[in-house]
């Protein structure tokens, strides 16, 4: 896009703002408080570095599907450490595809600070921003993201959003606004806690199993049983191209005739799951710059004899899809960031060899590659029709699981 | 103007909705037809949906009564014989199914292919007997042609309510485990208008279930917002069942869901996980003196059609690291209050008001049972200032009403303050 446009684009936000009276630093505004108190609530020996700041900015961008079709999609984009003053201006038109994974661990306490960078592509829509923590426990509405229900951030401005780290697991994060339309349009990411367990002192005998400094579990599970040695977010997305297009044109959104062509794990179609290194997109075709805004890809790696966790979770907005791993078998140990036991420890955990998700659904899932043969296997979908780009009939739901001689 | 999306008027319907479920008919027990005998008519109707559509329906009246969609929620107790006596006044036959129930004899009226039918045209009733044994939630539907007419409306939900509940208490199955304070039905169903269209002319062989496209989904008989007017609504009246779940910090909630359409629905609980206790009408037990021992704990309820499931949802706000209540740490605690973050300050400073959208339920105040200021025209719909938790279908395409958002599968759970009025009777 010609310098000249992005600067009209810019001065159309910085206009909106100035034209409320209100100086841009106060309204895109960072909120974190160190951490004082001399408790070390997540476990890692130093007690004054619980608190995490984490900052992302909403908005608008592009990402090529993997047989090239350039979408127009709404997302989010880490810009933890810009300072507030370069935000707009750092983000516009870079929104992520998918969102930024957020890691976490559990006792830690996240200040999630959210500015609305605004549409530059749309300058006519005025759309607000919410992050949802899906599956969040006990969430308060205030910062639980649903609009109906409390707020959400206008263009140019900050919500920080906090929370109590005290459920280790796998999460969603996605924005609940408008929330078929945003979701569709792609501002969906992953999020995960990491075990209290995962800080026990070096030795500490679990039932059995010894636990040893490095090592991490998908819960606290007391007995090593959800024990990993590299974990993968998995998460199933589709795209539907008449809405993004739609949307890009400013035609009315197709919410009735939504139909999903495009299957993606973590924002990509195979063969561009494999690619280990982020993707730019073609936004020059449709005059904005061109960006890297797909930086997470699929590809599994794992030494024989590892185990592989992986963190599985869908946010389709239309179907259910089911997952299969050729050749590994897969041992399903927490659902819906629980895991899987019985009150009375009863062991609930179950071989399987598919894990089916509908949207909102999240799944632990354990490869044990002991016993498996070195060479490349397939993570892909049995909804066999999801194994495509659109009419690309090669390629959609599908990744490969490299398990290399140790 | 992008607000415009979600109209102005349908901002009001849902703000106006929630007010009058809320004051008018909250009640805490599920509206049901008591047996074990029942008299059940196959009638025609139509329904109503919140973007304008009205759709030609076939549905279960009770008795003499208008066809309603779903059909009446029969109530029996664990052990009653169960007869249902029923009768069709449309051109085609129509019978039930009890999925899950054992035994079920049919006799009279004619022969069919699931089971006896009741003949169109009022030409005769076909009763279905069968003993309740088993404690629990349950579907019923119609047998026959069952593609179109289980489309057409005629399905409905069945509690079986269990023996030996100690006095005063309420439990969904024969186990402390199923005990609750509320419960709620939860019935999953969509709708094609292309088909209850072409039914509606009598284009029988015009209907085509190859190409089935949904763009309307239902709970309880009403899309969102409707689902949260109060049960019975006169402007309703072949809709009788709502949505509107309410609870206190600390009560249990009992979901009883149903797939009774023909689409899994991922049913997504904001505000914390459920812990699902049983699923097809049984306690999710190894054994039955263990209770619901292996009852698992998930934040999305993947309901495929013909299922049902229990659950039991839960809410303290506790550990959340600051006062829910917006307490001075020399404030009484409240009932069931979280003591460890008992005046603890709100940890961020929000955005001023013209830097935020506010959502038609939001009292003003990020605190439970608090209300705060608002711009004009925004707000007051959370007349006791209780935290509201959308309850959706998680595939997003399903929140919708023909097209048009906001709608759908959708409800909102409110947890109230302590002491709210919840169980109050119809007046």
């Amino acid at each position: 896009m010609t310098t000249l446009r992005k600067v009209m684009a810019a001065l159309l936000i910085f206009g909106v703002i100035a034209g409320l009276a209100i100086p841009l630093e106060a309204a895109v505004k960072t909120q974190y408080v160190p951490d004082t108190d001399p408790e070390d609530s997540d476990g890692d020996g130093d007690p004054f570095n619980d608190h995490v700041l984490i900052h992302m900015a909403a908005g608008d961008g592009f990402a090529n599907m993997a047989d090239g079709k350039l979408q127009y999609i709404f997302g989010f984009t880490d810009v933890t450490g810009v300072p507030d003053g370069m935000i707009i201006m750092h983000a516009m038109v870079g929104a992520d595809w998918p969102s930024p994974t957020i890691r976490l661990r559990e006792g830690q306490k996240l200040y999630l600070n959210l500015t609305n960078v605004g549409m530059m592509v749309r300058p006519d829509l005025f759309d607000p921003h919410t992050i949802h923590w899906h599956g969040f426990p006990q969430a308060a509405p205030i910062f639980d993201g649903v609009p109906d229900a409390s707020v959400s951030i206008n263009m140019g401005s900050t919500l920080t959003y906090y929370y109590n780290v005290v459920e280790p697991g796998t999460f969603i994060w996605h924005c609940h606004v408008e929330a078929t339309e945003h979701m569709q349009m792609g501002m969906l990411g992953q999020l995960y806690v990491e075990p209290r367990q995962n800080m026990l002192p070096d030795g500490t005998d679990l039932n059995g199993f010894t636990h040893h400094t490095g090592y991490k579990y998908a819960y606290n599970d007391g007995d090593g049983s959800t024990y990993y040695d590299v974990d993968y977010p998995i998460q199933i997305e589709s795209f539907d191209p008449a809405f993004h297009d739609a949307s890009l044109t400013v035609q009315p959104l197709p919410f009735a005739m939504m139909d999903d062509k495009y299957p993606m794990l973590n924002g990509r179609g195979y063969p561009d799951t494999t690619k280990p290194y982020p993707l730019m997109n073609t936004a020059s075709d449709e005059g904005w710059p061109d960006r890297e805004s797909q930086k997470i890809d699929a590809l599994i790696e794992a030494v024989q004899g590892q185990k592989v966790l992986l963190r599985i979770s869908s946010l389709s907005t239309t179907e259910n899809f089911t997952l299969t791993v050729a050749g590994i078998p897969m041992r399903v140990v927490g659902k819906g960031a629980r895991l899987l036991r019985g009150p009375n420890g009863e062991d609930l955990s179950y071989m399987t060899n598919s894990v089916t998700l509908g949207g909102g659904e999240a799944k632990d899932v354990i490869l044990d590659t002991t016993d498996v043969p070195v060479g490349t296997y397939v993570l892909y979908s049995t909804n066999l029709n999801a194994l495509s780009n659109n009419t690309e009939d090669f390629g959609g739901m599908m990744t490969e699981i490299v398990i290399s001689a140790p | 103007m992008k607000r415009s999306r979600i109209q102005r008027k349908e901002v009001l319907t849902l703000a106006v909705a929630v007010v009058l479920g809320v004051t008018w008919t909250a009640q805490a027990m599920i509206p049901a037809v008591s047996g074990p005998v029942f008299n059940l008519t196959a009638r025609e109707g139509y329904i109503q949906t919140p973007d304008g559509g009205s759709y030609y329906m076939w549905g279960y009246a009770n008795g003499a009564g208008i066809m309603q969609y779903p059909g009446p929620t029969l109530e029996v107790q664990q052990g009653d014989i169960v007869e249902v006596n029923l009768r069709s006044e449309l051109e085609v036959p129509v019978s039930i199914v009890f999925p899950g129930q054992v035994g079920v004899t049919a006799t009279g009226g004619q022969a069919g292919l699931l089971t006896r039918e009741a003949p169109a045209n009022n030409g005769g009733v076909v009763q279905y007997t069968f003993e309740a044994t088993h404690a629990g939630t349950y579907l019923y539907h119609s047998g026959t042609n069952a593609e179109l007419q289980v489309e057409m409306g005629l399905v409905g939900a069945l509690i079986v309510r269990p023996q030996g509940v100690p006095a005063g208490e309420k439990w969904a199955y024969n186990h402390a485990d199923s005990a609750y304070d509320h419960e709620y039905l939860f019935l999953f169903t969509e709708l094609d208008p292309v088909i209850h269209e072409q039914a509606q002319l009598g284009l029988w062989d015009q209907i085509d279930f190859t190409q089935y496209w949904p763009v309307n989904w239902f709970i309880n008989g009403r899309c969102a917002p409707d689902v949260m007017l109060p049960a019975h609504y006169p402007l309703l009246p072949t809709q009788p069942y709502n949505c509107m779940p309410r609870m206190h910090p600390g009560d249990r909630l009992l979901m009883r869901c149903i797939g009774a359409g023909r689409d899994l629905h991922p049913f997504h609980t904001h505000g914390n996980n459920f812990l699902q206790i049983a699923r097809d009408g049984r306690l999710l037990s190894s054994d039955p003196t263990l209770g619901a021992n292996l009852a698992m704990s998930d934040f999305t309820l993947l309901t495929a059609p013909g299922e049902t499931a229990d659950a039991i949802f839960t809410w303290t706000g506790e550990k959340l690291g600051w006062d829910i209540y917006g307490h001075a740490p020399e404030d009484p605690l409240e009932p069931g209050e979280y003591a460890p973050d008992h005046g603890k300050p709100f940890p961020v400073n929000l955005p001023d008001k013209k830097d935020l959208t506010f959502g038609a339920t939001y009292s003003g105040s990020p605190f439970l049972g608090a209300m705060g200021t608002l711009p004009p025209g925004e707000g007051g719909f959370n007349i006791y200032g209780g935290y509201f938790y959308m309850w959706h279908s998680h595939n997003e395409k399903e929140m919708v009403n023909n097209d048009i958002f906001p709608g759908g599968l959708m409800t909102m759970c409110i947890v109230e303050p302590p002491g709210t009025p919840i169980d109050m009777m119809m007046p």
